[in-house]
C-alpha cells in the first residue's frame, strides 16, 4: 500500500509545555488508522496540525512524498485532508445540501443553483452509501444524520484522508454501528481514515492500525490484529487498571426519590424523560451510565429544580419538592456538582472567593451582609485541602485551569454537607491526582451516611464508585444492575438499548 | 489583581477617559481656529473656578449621579435599563403634583413628594422589566420607547390639566411649588441643595449593597452568568424586581430632586432636554457600573457641561464642545471593554 | 382633511416609512452577520445632518445624498472597528455611537451653521417629487404610489435587491453563513471579518439614505435629534421581520402607517402628545409578538462549555 500521508518527527510546544514530542505518524491509502489516548494525550493537537489549524514547532508533513505547509484549513482541504470535528461545524438553519456544498457552491447564471446542489448530494450519497435528504434543515436532523452530512461535506471537498475526532460520543449505539460500517465501506473504496477515539471496542472493530499516544509521545504502534484492548489500555494509561471492589454500606432511608417523572420534548419528538423512577438512599452511591444525550442532563435539571417536570414527583429527604425553586430544594438538602463547570458551575469574571459562595450564600448572611471573614477562612481551607492552584482568593476564576476550577466547585459542594449530592461528570478534565482526591471525598461522604447520584460518561468511574448502576437510554431507565452484576458488557448492552441478560 | 487595586483602577478609569475626551475636544477647538489652552482654562473656571461655579457643577451632578447609580445597579444585574430619562420625568412630575396638592406641614410634604417620585420612577421601570420577564419584550428597546411615551405624557399633563394659568401662559409648566416644600439649599445664595447629599449617600449605600450584601452578590452573579446564578438558587424574577425597582426609584429621585431642589416646578422638557438620563448612563459606562466610580464620573461629566457653559460665555467656542468630548469619552469606554478583553486573551496564550 | 383614511394618508405612509425601512434593512444586514446594531439611530442622524451639510456645501441635492452616504459610511467604520476588531460589547458600542452622533451633529450645527436647535435654508433644493408616468393616472393607486422622492422608490427596490442577494446568490449565502456560525464559516475559508465590515458599511449606506430622506425629503431642514427614536423603531422592525428583507418591509410599513396615522389624528382634536405617542405604543405592542431570549443566548456564548 502506498504511503499517502506522513508526519515526520513532529514536535509542538506551547511555551514551555510540550504537547507533541517527536511524533512519527503515517497513513496508507484505504486504511483506517486509529489514534488513541486519554484526554490530554496530544491526539487533537496532532490532528490540528494536519488540518492546518496549528503549525508544528518542528518536523514535517508529507503528502504523497511532497512536503507541505498548511497555514489554514483551506490549504489542507485543497490537499485532500478533511476533518470532521467533535463538535459539528454545521449551519442549523441551512439545508443539508447547502451545508455540504458550501465553499464550492454550484452556480447558474451567477446565482446559487440549489437544485444542482441537491442532485450532487444525492449522487454522492449513492456513491458512498450514505444517503441524506438534501432539502432537510440541518438543525432538524438527528445527530447521526448531521455527522453523515459532515462526512459527505469533506468528501464533496475532495478529501482522501478523513480525520474523525471522537465521532461516536453523541451517537446512539445503532448510529455507531452504521458509522463504522460506512467507514469500512469508504476505506474499501480507497478513502483513508484517521480515527481519534478512546473507545477501545470501536478501535478493535474498525481499525487496521493503531497508534497510542500518552503525554505527547507515542507509546505503541501496531496492526490491530496483533493486539487486544487490554494491551492498548495499558499503553494508554501506563499502568494496569485495577478493578475496584468497594465495601458496600447498608443503605438507609430514601434520601432522594423521583417517581414517574416525564418531560416532554419538542413537538412530535421523543420525550426527554420517559416515566423515570429511581431512588437514592442514605449511604449509597447510585451511578447513572449512558451515552450523554439520553436524558441524564434533563433528569438532573428536574431533580435540582432548574426545570419543572410535566408529570411525576420529586422527593427530597421525604418531602415533596416537585416544582419547588432551586433555592428551596438546596435548602431542603441538596448539593450539586454540575456537568459543565463554565456554563453552570462558575462565573469566569468572579473571584475564587465569590465563586465559592454560590449555592449556600444565605448561610453566610448576617444582617443582609456577607460574612466575608468566615467565608475567606472556609474557602482557604478548601484551597489547602484540595490543592487548588490559584494566585489568591481574589483571582478571577477564568485564570484557573479547568481542573483546578473543578476542584473548587467540588470542594464547595462537598462542604455544604447536604444529605444528597448530585455529582455530574465530577472528574471531567481533571488530572489523576485530583481525580483520586474527589473520588476519595465521594466515598467518604457516602460512608458518612449521605446519598450520592453519580452521572458519568466514564464507565471506569461508574464501576469504581457505584453501589448500583442505572443505565439511561432515550430518556428512560433501561435497566438496573447491582455492583456485583455490573460489568462493562452488561452496561454496554443496556446502553445500546438491548435487554439485560439474566 | 487585589481588590484594592481593582477598586483604584475603577476610579481611575473615568479620569483616563476624560483625558482622551479632552484630546478630542482639543482637536475640535483647533479646527474652529481657537486656542486650546484658553478654551480649557475657561472650562476649568466654568466648572471649578469659584465656589459659585463649583456648587453649580455639583448641583448639575446630582441628577446625573442618581440616574447613573440606578443604571449601574441594573447593568450589574445584566439588565439594559435605558429608561432613566422617562423614569426621571415621571418621578419629577409625580413629585411636583404631590408637592402642589398634598396638604400638610412643609417638611412632611417634601419627604412624601420625594418618596412618591421614587415610587413612580420605580414602577415605570418595573413595568418594562415585567414586560421582559412575562412576554419576552426586549428590555433595551422597551425602556427606550417608554422614554418617549413618558415625556409625551408629562408634556400633555403640563400643557393641559396641570398648567400654570397665572403669569405668561406661554410656558407649559406647573405652578411654582410653595417655598416650604423646597429641598433646602446647602449654602445660602448657591444652587446646591440637599439632593446632592442624597446622591452621595445613595452612592455609598449602593456600593455597600452591591459588594457586601448577599442580594448584591446574587445580582452580580446574575449579571455575570445567569445559568450559574440559577444553579445556585438565585431567583431571576425577584432580582429583576429589585434591580428595576431600585434603578427606576433612583432615576425618579433624580427627577424629584430637580423639581424640588432646583426648578421648584415641573417644566415641560426641562428634565429631558438637559440629558441628565443619558449623562447618567455615560457615567455608569465610564465607571464600569461601580457605584463610587459612577459618582466620580458623574461629577466629571457635570464639570464638563458647566465648564462648557463657561467656555460659551467667554470664548467663541460653542458649549456643544462638551457633547463632542462626552461622546468620544463614551466611545473610548466601549472600546476599552474590548481592549481589556484583548489583553486577557494575550495573557492566556 | 375631514376624513380619517384617504389616499393622502397612504401617500404619507410611504414617505414616512422610507427612513424606517432603509434603516431597518441596514439593521437586517448587520443582524445577518451577527452584529446587533443599536447604533442605527445615530447613523441616521449623522446621515440627516450630512445631507443638509452636503447640500449647503455642494449646492446640489444629488451630490448631497452622495455626501451623506460617504459620511455615514465613515462613521459606521468606527462601529465596525470597535465591535469587530476590538471585540467590544456590540450593544455598548451602539449606544456610544448614538451619543457620538448626537454630540457631533449638535456641535457641528453650532460650529458650522452657527445656530442652535435647527437649521433651515429656504433656498436649499430638496428632493424632487417624481411623478411616475402611467401609474400616476391610476385612480387611488396613482395617488398613493406616484409623486414621491426618488429615495422612497429606492428603499423598496433596495429591499427586493437585498432579498435576492441574501437568498439567491452565493455571496449572500456565505454572508448568512458567517453570521450563523462564524467559527465554522472561518474554517471553511470564508472571510468572516471582511464580510462583517462589508455589512456594516452597507448599513452605513442605507442609513445615510434614510437620513437624507428625513432631512431633504419633505422640508429641507435639520433639527437636533430629529430621528426621535426612529432608529430604534427600525431595529424593532428588523427583529419583527426576522432580518428577512421582505419581512422587514412588512413590519416597517406597519410602523410607517402608525406614524402617518398619528399625524392624521392630530387634526381630530386629540392632543398632539397622545397622537405622537402612538408609534411608540404600537411598537411595544408589536414586540409582544416575538419573544426575545437573547440574554440567554449571549450568556451561553459567553460562558460556553468546558470542552
Amino acid at each position: 500500500m502506498t504511503l499517502l500521508l506522513e508526519m515526520k518527527n513532529i514536535t509542538k510546544k506551547y511555551g514551555d509545555f510540550t504537547a507533541n514530542h517527536n511524533i512519527n505518524f503515517d497513513v496508507r491509502k484505504g486504511e483506517i488508522h486509529a489514534l488513541v489516548g486519554e484526554n490530554g494525550a496530544g491526539k487533537t493537537t496532532l490532528m490540528r496540525m494536519l488540518y492546518g489549524m496549528e503549525e508544528p514547532t518542528s518536523g514535517s508533513i508529507m503528502i504523497n512524498g511532497k512536503e507541505v505547509h498548511f497555514h489554514d484549513p483551506s490549504e489542507a482541504i485543497r490537499q485532500g485532508i478533511g476533518m470532521v470535528h467533535q463538535h459539528f461545524m454545521l449551519f442549523p438553519s441551512f439545508t443539508l445540501a447547502e451545508n455540504i456544498v458550501i465553499g464550492g457552491e454550484p452556480k447558474r447564471s451567477g446565482l446559487f443553483d440549489r437544485k444542482a446542489a441537491a442532485d450532487k448530494v444525492n449522487e454522492l450519497g449513492q456513491m458512498y452509501g450514505m444517503p441524506v435528504d438534501p432539502w432537510r434543515k440541518a438543525g432538524d436532523c438527528p445527530l447521526g444524520v448531521q455527522q453523515r452530512t459532515e462526512i459527505l461535506k469533506v468528501l464533496y471537498q475532495g478529501a482522501d484522508v478523513i480525520i474523525l475526532d471522537e465521532p461516536t460520543g453523541v451517537l446512539t449505539p445503532s448510529e455507531v454501528k452504521e458509522l463504522l460500517q460506512s467507514i469500512k465501506r469508504l476505506a474499501a473504496q480507497g478513502k483513508s481514515f484517521i480515527l481519534i477515539t478512546h473507545k477501545l471496542h470501536e478501535v478493535m472493530e474498525a481499525a487496521d492500525r493503531i497508534t497510542v499516544l500518552r503525554d505527547g509521545v507515542i507509546t505503541g504502534h501496531m496492526e490491530s490484529n496483533t493486539t487486544d484492548e487490554e494491551q492498548i489500555s495499558r499503553l494508554m494509561v501506563g499502568r494496569d487498571l485495577i478493578p475496584m471492589s468497594r465495601v458496600a454500606n447498608e443503605p438507609g432511608a430514601s434520601v432522594m426519590h423521583v417517581q414517574n417523572v416525564t418531560l416532554a420534548g419538542a413537538k412530535g419528538a421523543k420525550p426527554l424523560l420517559d416515566n423515570v423512577t429511581l431512588t437514592v438512599r442514605q449511604g449509597e452511591i447510585v451511578g447513572i451510565a449512558g451515552i450523554s444525550g439520553n436524558g441524564q442532563s434533563e433528569l438532573l435539571q428536574v431533580i435540582s429544580g432548574l426545570v419543572q417536570p410535566d408529570s411525576g414527583i420529586v422527593e427530597l429527604n421525604g418531602k415533596d419538592v416537585t416544582g419547588d425553586s432551586v433555592r428551596a430544594i438546596r435548602e431542603q438538602g441538596m448539593a450539586h456538582i454540575p456537568e459543565d463547570r463554565y456554563m453552570w458551575g462558575a462565573s469566569r469574571e468572579a473571584t475564587v472567593l465569590d465563586n465559592g459562595l454560590m449555592g449556600h450564600q444565605h448561610q453566610y448572611k448576617k444582617g443582609g451582609l456577607i460574612q466575608s471573614h468566615k467565608l475567606r477562612k472556609v474557602v482557604s481551607g478548601w484551597v489547602e485541602r484540595f490543592a487548588i492552584k490559584t494566585g489568591s482568593l481574589d483571582t478571577q476564576a477564568q485564570f484557573l485551569s479547568g481542573g483546578n476550577l473543578q476542584k473548587l466547585i467540588a470542594a464547595r459542594e462537598f462542604a455544604q454537607n447536604k444529605p444528597f449530592l448530585i455529582a455530574a461528570e465530577p472528574t471531567r478534565g481533571v488530572d489523576v491526582g485530583a481525580m483520586e482526591t474527589i473520588h476519595g471525598e465521594l466515598l467518604a461522604k457516602c460512608k458518612a451516611g449521605d446519598g450520592i447520584l453519580l452521572v458519568s460518561s466514564e464507565l471506569t468511574e461508574i464501576l469504581k464508585l457505584s453501589d448500583r448502576v442505572l443505565v439511561m437510554y432515550e430518556g428512560a431507565i433501561a435497566g438496573e444492575l447491582s455492583a456485583a452484576e455490573a460489568t462493562e458488557e452488561q452496561i454496554s448492552l443496556l446502553m445500546a438499548g438491548g435487554k439485560r441478560q439474566l | 489583581m487585589t481588590r484594592l487595586k481593582r477598586n483604584l483602577f475603577a476610579l481611575l478609569q473615568p479620569i483616563i477617559a476624560v483625558i482622551i475626551g479632552l484630546l478630542a475636544g482639543a482637536i475640535a477647538i483647533v479646527l474652529l481656529g481657537d486656542s486650546v489652552i484658553d478654551t480649557y482654562a475657561e472650562m476649568w473656571n466654568g466648572a471649578f473656578g469659584s465656589f459659585y461655579f463649583l456648587t453649580n457643577t455639583l448641583t448639575r451632578a446630582t441628577p446625573i449621579i442618581l440616574t447613573g447609580l440606578g443604571v449601574a445597579l441594573a447593568f450589574r444585574a445584566g439588565f439594559f435599563n435605558m429608561g432613566s430619562t422617562g423614569q426621571m420625568v415621571l418621578g419629577g412630575l409625580a413629585a411636583a403634583i404631590t408637592a402642589l396638592y398634598l396638604p400638610g406641614p412643609g417638611w412632611m410634604v417634601l419627604v412624601v413628594s420625594l418618596v412618591v417620585g421614587m415610587a413612580i420612577g420605580g414602577l415605570w421601570s418595573l413595568f418594562a422589566g415585567y414586560m421582559d420577564a412575562k412576554f419576552g419584550i426586549n428590555l433595551l428597546i422597551s425602556t427606550l420607547l417608554l422614554n418617549y411615551i413618558a415625556s409625551l405624557f408629562a408634556g400633555y399633563m403640563v400643557a393641559f390639566p396641570l398648567k400654570d394659568q397665572s403669569g405668561s401662559a406661554a410656558m407649559a409648566q406647573t405652578p411654582m411649588i410653595d417655598k416650604s416644600i423646597w429641598l433646602p439649599k446647602l449654602f445660602s445664595g448657591m444652587s446646591l441643595h440637599a439632593g446632592f447629599i442624597l446622591a452621595i449617600v445613595a452612592a455609598i449605600a449602593l456600593y455597600i449593597f452591591i459588594q457586601k450584601s448577599v442580594s448584591g452578590y446574587e445580582i452580580r452573579m446574575l449579571g455575570n452568568n445567569p445559568f450559574f446564578a440559577a444553579y445556585g438558587g438565585v431567583k431571576r424574577g425577584r432580582m429583576m424586581v429589585v434591580a428595576m425597582l431600585t434603578s427606576g426609584a433612583l432615576a425618579g429621585l433624580a427627577g424629584a430632586g430637580e423639581v424640588l431642589g432646583t426648578q421648584h416646578r415641573y417644566l415641560d422638557g426641562a428634565l429631558a432636554s438637559a440629558d441628565y438620563g443619558w449623562s447618567g448612563i455615560m457615567a455608569t459606562l465610564l465607571a464600569s457600573s461601580n457605584p463610587l466610580g459612577t459618582a466620580v464620573a458623574g461629577i466629571l461629566l457635570a464639570a464638563l457641561q458647566t465648564g462648557a457653559m463657561g467656555v460659551e460665555r467667554n470664548t467663541n467656542v460653542p458649549l456643544e464642545v462638551a457633547s463632542v468630548i462626552q461622546a468620544v469619552l463614551t466611545l473610548f469606554v466601549s472600546a476599552r471593554f474590548g481592549y481589556a478583553f484583548l489583553k486577557r486573551r494575550k495573557e492566556k496564550k | 382633511m375631514d376624513q380619517l383614511f384617504d389616499v393622502s394618508l397612504f401617500n404619507s405612509m410611504l414617505r414616512i416609512v422610507t427612513p424606517i425601512l432603509l434603516a431597518a434593512l441596514g439593521g437586517a444586514i448587520c443582524a445577518r452577520v451577527g452584529l446587533f446594531n443599536v447604533g442605527l439611530e445615530g447613523l441616521v442622524l449623522v446621515g440627516a445632518f450630512s445631507a443638509i451639510l452636503g447640500n449647503h456645501l455642494l449646492g446640489n441635492v444629488w451630490l448631497a445624498i452622495l455626501f451623506a452616504i460617504v459620511c455615514v459610511m465613515l462613521f459606521s467604520l468606527i462601529f465596525a472597528y470597535i465591535s469587530i476588531n476590538l471585540r467590544a460589547n456590540v450593544i455598548v458600542v451602539g449606544i456610544s455611537m448614538n451619543f457620538l452622533a448626537a454630540g457631533l451633529t449638535t456641535f457641528c450645527l453650532r460650529a458650522i451653521f452657527d445656530v442652535k436647535g435647527a437649521y433651515y435654508d429656504k433656498n436649499m433644493m430638496g428632493l424632487p417629487k417624481w411623478d411616475i408616468p402611467v401609474i400616476k393616472d391610476i385612480p387611488v393607486l396613482g395617488g398613493i404610489v406616484s409623486g414621491h422622492s426618488p429615495l422612497v422608490y429606492l428603499a423598496f427596490f433596495a429591499a427586493i435587491l437585498m432579498q435576492i442577494y441574501l437568498f439567491k446568490t452565493v455571496s449572500g449565502f456565505r454572508l448568512r453563513a458567517a453570521g450563523e456560525n462564524p467559527v465554522a464559516a472561518q474554517s471553511l475559508g470564508i472571510p468572516v471579518r471582511r464580510i462583517q465590515y462589508g455589512a456594516v458599511l452597507m448599513s452605513g449606506v442605507l442609513c445615510g439614505l434614510a437620513g437624507a430622506q428625513l432631512s431633504l425629503g419633505q422640508v429641507t431642514m435639520f433639527t437636533e435629534g430629529m430621528t426621535a427614536g426612529r432608529g430604534f423603531i427600525a431595529l424593532v422592525a428588523t427583529m419583527l421581520g426576522q432580518s428577512n428583507p421582505i419581512g422587514v418591509v412588512a413590519s416597517s410599513l406597519l410602523f410607517g402607517f402608525m406614524d402617518a396615522f398619528s399625524i392624521r389624528l392630530q387634526g381630530f382634536a386629540l392632543p398632539a402628545q397622545f397622537t405622537q405617542m402612538l408609534p411608540y405604543i404600537v411598537t411595544l405592542v408589536a414586540m409582544f409578538f416575538f419573544k426575545d431570549r437573547s440574554y440567554l443566548k449571549d450568556a451561553q456564548r459567553a460562558n460556553g462549555s468546558s470542552r
